[in-house]
């Protein structure tokens, strides 16, 4: 799920970018820093949108590096449990398979797979249904239900399930082409 | 209540089904054979569908049991959402008033009733089956304990565990990215490399010895075997839920509403239940559902002075036409007063008469009253002057017929009162000319005041 939410960090920033630029260094800085990075608690930062608000810089001593509290907001996407998502499969192996929801990791295992696809290793190995059908294998699109996330303080990793109703393929790579 | 049948037929079924050995125990109290007291649940379930809105202690006296045990029996089912409770400050009264309408939705049945209570406010629990919603708990029971099983049955939802056969560590699908490899298709222990099993897998190679194809299949022949049983022994009360679902279920309301109807029921029956219950709410001062019934007449009368304010607007006169045992020798009166209005006259107070249409129908009740109890007063005191009546019951037979034939032009629903007035006024004649100075002084303040208050005045008498 996303959120629009406003968050605050503390900027370092060099001596060398004082001058008339120093805003913008700054706006630069905090985008390359903190888009794309995972937090435990509010998930991963998709993009900022916006500066709220520079305090007053710190000057430290003995470096010369100066803080700045900034305000800033942002959208976050954070995985919930039983969620609902669309994912690329990434990987595809006897235990399960791998997906990605944008930055989000998710691994649907085995048992989670409906129980007519059967795997199928080889050169591609893929997930398949007995009459050849369905093909679930890497680059393939799937609709998956999340039924677990593990948040650690820098990491999301999520489990998911294909074994619902309304879950499953919903683009082949092979047909598509 | 011709559709309870299949309701009460239903709850039976499924105080059979789910709550045959729910035992009302405390968690202290030690088990033994005596105290065992599963069932009862059923049993008080069977009871309460042979009564609507019940008091607890009645119940519990009828049942035979005490009144705590039933008090935690009936609090597991409000917790369980068969029953609706509610709990009110009450006196004694007010409990008969209870009775009173259980009797009244019991055809007539009496309620046994507790000995005499003081009159002392009691908290006083009553509960009810709420059977829309047993409908909808039932059916949602059913398709919870299906679903459950059926996702056991795919072990959906669940978290795959692995485990190295090597060294025994665990991992859980959690782990799933640390442990991949990329040599080959399976999950590798981090500390020794081992080839990961799927847990449930692992134990089955430990138990059966051969796979875990086995083990599967025969958790999911339990599961399956379990699933069929739940569709037999299920059967009657789906069957019966299927059967209720286009019915409408029986909706006792609130204890207030329910008692408010069925005192209702009851009061058109005897008014004075209806009398007596008034009574109660006066002087306890306890939220009783009978200020509705009050309403409720106060509201007709209301239509009716509405009517009648209409017609006599249509009649036309704005001056009241005087009831002929208003009218005596010495009195100073139009024409109109007397009922002898004349067509023009009758035309040109039209437009003045629709404008004052209201508050001429509440004049003409509160003179109406004035003049009742003034007259009564002139009676009592002017008794003795035979001759002088004799006079005026002469006169007053002339207007009599004067003012009758009005009448027929006009209303005929409050009318009646006048007319006992009138065949009153025969009988016994009034008083001299300085008492109806007295009654004209009477009728033009009632004139005046015809407003707010005026009304209040009447409707309480």
């Amino acid at each position: 799920m996303f959120f629009h939410i406003v968050l605050e960090r503390n900027m370092q920033l060099h001596p060398r970018h004082f001058g008339p630029h120093l805003r913008d260094k700054l706006v630069s800085k905090l985008i390359k820093d903190v888009e794309g990075t995972c937090s435990g608690r509010h998930g991963f930062v998709v993009a900022i949108t916006g500066v709220e608000d520079i305090g007053k810089g710190l000057i430290r001593e003995g470096t010369g590096y100066v803080t700045f509290p900034v305000k800033y907001q942002c959208v976050v996407f954070r995985p919930f449990k039983g969620e609902i998502l669309e994912a690329v499969v990434t990987m595809v192996n006897k235990m399960g398979f791998f997906a990605e929801a944008g930055p989000v990791q998710i691994f649907v295992s085995n048992h989670l797979i409906p129980d007519d696809m059967e795997f199928q290793s080889g050169d591609v190995p893929n997930y398949t249904t007995s009459d050849g059908s369905v093909k679930i294998q890497k680059e393939s699109e799937v609709r998956l239900k999340i039924i677990g996330t593990r948040v650690d303080a820098t990491e999301i990793f999520c489990i998911g399930t294909i074994k619902d109703d309304f879950l499953g393929v919903i683009s082949d790579p092979g047909a598509a082409v | 209540m011709a559709s309870m049948e299949p309701f009460n037929r239903l709850v039976r079924l499924a105080a059979r089904a789910f709550y045959d050995d729910i035992s009302m125990k405390g968690d202290n109290q030690p088990k033994t054979s005596r105290g065992d007291n599963r069932g009862m649940a059923v049993v008080v379930l069977d009871a309460l569908t042979r009564r609507q809105w019940v008091r607890e202690e009645d119940l519990a006296k009828s049942l035979k049991l005490h009144s705590k045990q039933l008090r935690r029996i009936l609090r597991f089912f409000e917790e369980e959402k068969l029953v609706t409770r509610d709990h009110r400050k009450e006196s004694a009264k007010g409990a008969k008033v209870h009775n009173a309408a259980a009797a009244a939705a019991s055809d007539g049945q009496p309620v046994t009733k507790e000995g005499e209570e003081k009159v002392k406010v009691h908290t006083h629990s009553y509960c009810c089956l709420d059977y829309a919603q047993i409908c909808d708990i039932v059916r949602y029971r059913i398709h919870r304990m299906k679903k459950k099983l059926k996702d056991e049955l795919d072990s959906r939802n669940t978290i795959q565990h692995y485990i190295c056969p090597s060294c025994n560590k665990r991992y859980s699908a959690f782990d799933a990215l640390q442990l991949v490899s990329y040599t080959d298709e399976y999950f590798h222990c981090e500390t020794c490399n081992g080839e990961l099993v799927a847990e449930s897998d692992k134990l089955a190679s430990e138990e059966m010895g051969d796979g875990d194809d086995n083990v599967r299949k025969r958790r999911r022949e339990k599961l399956k075997d379990m699933q069929q049983r739940i569709e037999e022994q299920l059967k009657p009360l789906v069957a019966q839920l299927e059967r209720v679902k286009n019915l409408p279920a029986p909706e006792f309301g609130s204890l207030q509403a329910w008692e408010r109807a069925n005192i209702g029921a009851f009061a058109n029956g005897d008014p004075s239940a209806a009398d007596s219950s008034r009574n109660s709410q006066g002087q306890y001062g306890t939220p009783m559902p009978y200020i509705g019934e009050t309403k409720v007449e106060v509201d007709l009368l209301g239509d009716g002075v509405k009517e009648e304010g209409a017609e006599s607007g249509k009649n036309g006169s704005e001056l009241k036409v005087l009831p002929p045992w208003m009218i005596k020798d010495g009195m100073n009166l139009t024409k109109e007063q007397r009922g002898e209005t004349s067509k023009a006259s009758k035309l040109d107070e039209k437009s003045e008469a629709k404008d004052g249409k209201k508050q001429d129908s509440k004049d003409d009740q509160s003179i109406q009253e004035e003049y009742i109890k003034a007259y009564y007063e002139a009676l009592r005191k002017k008794q003795e002057e035979e001759e002088e009546k004799r006079r005026m019951q002469q006169e007053g037979d002339t207007f009599v017929s004067d003012s009758q034939s009005e009448r027929q032009v006009g209303k005929k629903y409050k009318r009646e009162d006048e007319d006992e007035g009138i065949e009153w006024e025969e009988q016994q004649p009034t008083g001299n000319t300085t008492e109806m100075y007295k009654l004209a002084d009477l009728n033009a303040e009632a004139q005046e005041s015809g407003d707010d208050e005026d009304d209040l005045v009447w409707e309480e008498g």
